[in-house]
């Protein structure tokens, strides 16, 4: 009930805002009746109206889950973020293997097997998508004379 | 006489050693996907659709593969419900109400057989459904001009959210920010610059590859570790692992009238697998009659829900072919995949890219005829991956969702921009916002200014032009019938329900009292 509220107010600040930024989308020449802030200005009217809606409707409320799981998904999350930061600056196999410490802890693997995974998951993946499949990735600066 | 021809050469191009090869790796990882209880179609296909892309597969090869993923998350659904008791994909939720019965009483091997061959029965006749329906209804759609196709867009996004997730408000909102999304980038008509705050990798909008892997890969990621409990054991495949005659003789009509409703519900918008499989089941339930053991291990409630979602999930591909208008999430990211290939989809598709069109349908006929080998004497193989253990699988998933994204425009922005919007993306999904209307709307946004404005241009800014054609009011009152008519169904239903209940309960007084 709370959290639907909220996202409500969520969105229609988001509208609001939306509209203020659209307002001033001018063509400098304009030759057809419709120009560029017409769609957008609609579509974020529509969701003013929909979030003001939501807010003075009972929606069924939302079931979160229990605080413990939920500091695991944030956890996860934040993981995730850095993994996605570290991408091409660690290179691939790096990161890979970084990242799969926590996450495959988070689901239950041991230590052992976190680490095996991760070494694993990283080395083969990139020769995989790398070598095989021509997907290419980064290797990050310092593997470069390593690789090739 | 026609059709015929284009078939053949359809088969000319997914019968190439290349694409034979491709659409057996599709099918083999589509049925892998599908039986991993959480990944499903829209997953799969979302995942590898940068990756094909990035390892310059030509489009026709790509769409194989992308198709035959999509036809073995079908198949591969019904495995960890009939042996664990979990779809493995939405469209497997029905077959778990027999299947798994039958499996605790020893007949795993049958119910897997069965299954099978209801999948094979239900996507070859969708696949003929394709052939002689698709080019009809292509031709058909040529005379649509932007003033209908604005009011068939309406009418898709309405279908979708009227019958997704639980409340319209929260698809309204789906709808509306994916159609926002796809506001964001330099707009095409004016050269205007709109909501990219002078960042510039949004200049050319925001990638559909960060929008679908964010949205669906890695909130599911997230989704998982929420639901992540000791898994169950499967049951284990022992005595025969073929059905009978008797058992085939059983479900033989229930399969074919299945395959049938499964196609027509799945060409219409919105409707997908969930739905086919879930009215064909009751459908099957009704028609036994007396004898029956429907929710107890009968043939029949594995072998309808199976035949009628892999034909849904077909007939769904007409609308994307035919129109360019996709009913499903998952469609939608295949028509995202054409437009990554700067290939138009819309009626004229037949006529500018018929090998395209022709090799993409000639290789789901030859998809289904693998996936039956798969699924019949290699199904052991499958049953190993339930074993995968999910601290190997998440980050698998993690890596690959990331190497899909990063293959497109080798920027750190995209990764970490796909991972915010995944930190969104679960906060709709467990708020209970559907996610395929965004995903929808996203995808047709660019087109359905364009035909609004288009439409309004001839018209000279007179509005009354959306409404002038027959055509177009009939699908004006349809978008509107969609939205409303659902819930006001649900509504009567729920007051039924509760009447009876309240019914129930007062006796229970009496009774007590």
């Amino acid at each position: 009930m709370v959290s639907e509220r909220i996202f409500g107010f969520a969105l229609l600040l988001l509208s609001v805002a939306g509209i203020l930024i659209g307002w001033d989308l001018r063509a400098p020449v304009e030759y057809e009746p419709v120009g560029p802030r017409a769609f957008p200005l609609l579509l974020l009217t529509l969701l003013g109206v929909t979030a003001v809606v939501m807010i003075v409707s009972r929606p069924a409320p939302t079931k979160w889950a229990p605080p413990p799981v939920l500091r695991h998904v944030a956890a996860l999350f934040v993981v995730m973020l850095v993994y996605a930061w570290l991408f091409d600056k660690l290179g691939f196999i790096v990161a890979t293997a970084l990242m799969t410490v926590p996450v495959a802890r988070y689901f239950g693997g041991t230590w052992r097997q976190c680490v095996l995974g991760g070494i694993g998951l990283g080395v083969g993946q990139f020769f995989l998508f790398d070598k095989i499949l021509d997907v290419a990735l980064p290797t990050g600066l310092w593997l470069k004379p390593f690789l090739g | 006489m026609e059709t015929f021809n284009h078939l053949f050469q359809g088969f000319a191009v997914a019968g190439t050693p290349t694409n034979l090869m491709i659409a057996l790796a599709g099918c083999f990882l589509g049925t892998v996907i599908g039986l991993l209880p959480g990944l499903g179609p829209i997953n799969g296909v979302a995942i590898l659709l940068p990756i094909a892309f990035a390892m310059n597969l030509p489009p026709e090869s790509a769409l194989i593969l992308l198709c035959a993923v999509y036809a073995g998350c079908e198949y591969g659904g019904r495995i960890s419900a009939i042996l664990i008791n979990v779809p493995g994909d939405a469209g497997a939720v029905m077959t778990t109400m027999d299947g798994f019965p039958m499996a605790r009483k020893g007949l795993a091997g049958p119910a897997l057989s069965i299954s099978a061959w209801s999948s094979f029965v239900g996507s070859m006749l969708a696949t003929i459904g394709i052939v002689f329906f698709a080019p009809i209804l292509s031709e058909w759609a040529i005379a649509f001009g932007p003033a209908e196709y604005f009011a068939l867009m309406v009418l898709a996004l309405s279908c979708l959210g009227g019958l997704v997730g639980d409340s319209l408000p929260k698809a309204a909102v789906a709808c509306l920010l994916g159609l926002l999304m796809s506001c964001v980038g330099i707009d095409s008509n004016s050269g205007v610059y709109r909501f990219t705050f002078d960042i510039l990798h949004l200049s050319d909008g925001i990638p559909f590859v960060v929008i679908v892997i964010g949205l669906f890969a890695v909130s599911e990621l997230m989704l998982m570790l929420e639901s992540h409990q000791a898994g169950a054991k499967p049951i284990a495949l022992t005595g025969r692992m073929m059905f009978n005659f008797r058992e085939w003789r059983l479900q033989n009509w229930a399969t074919f009238r299945s395959s049938v409703v499964g196609f027509f519900i799945g060409v219409l918008p919105g409707a997908g697998a969930t739905v086919a499989s879930a009215m064909t089941y009751s459908m099957e339930r009704r028609m036994a009659g007396k004898d029956h053991c429907f929710g107890d291990g009968d043939v029949r409630g594995v072998a309808a829900p199976e035949a009628a979602n892999n034909a849904s999930a077909y007939g769904s591909l007409i609308p994307m072919l035919t129109l360019g208008v996709p009913g499903s999430g998952t469609t939608a990211v295949m028509i995202g995949a054409l437009t990554l290939y700067n290939i138009n989809p819309g009626p004229t598709l037949f006529q500018d890219q018929p090998l395209i069109v022709w090799g993409l349908i000639a290789s789901l006929f030859i998809a289904n005829i693998m996936l039956l080998v798969m699924n019949i004497p290699m199904i052991r193989l499958f049953v190993k991956f339930l074993d995968m253990p999910n601290w190997l699988l998440v980050p698998l998933v993690a890596a690959v969702s990331l190497v899909g994204v990063y293959s497109v425009h080798s920027t750190s922005f995209d990764l970490v921009f796909g991972v915010l919007l995944g930190g969104i993306g679960y906060l709709l999904r467990v708020m209970n916002f559907p996610i395929s209307p965004l995903i929808l709307g996203f995808v047709l946004g660019d087109m359905m200014e364009q035909n609004l404005r288009r439409a309004l241009s001839i018209s000279n800014g007179e509005l009354s032009v959306l409404f002038a054609s027959p055509i177009s009011i009939v699908l004006w009152v349809g978008a509107a019938a969609m939205l409303i008519g659902p819930r006001v169904f649900r509504a009567l239903e729920e007051r039924k329900l509760r009447n009876l209940g309240l019914l129930a309960a007062e006796d229970a007084h009496v009774e007590a009292g």
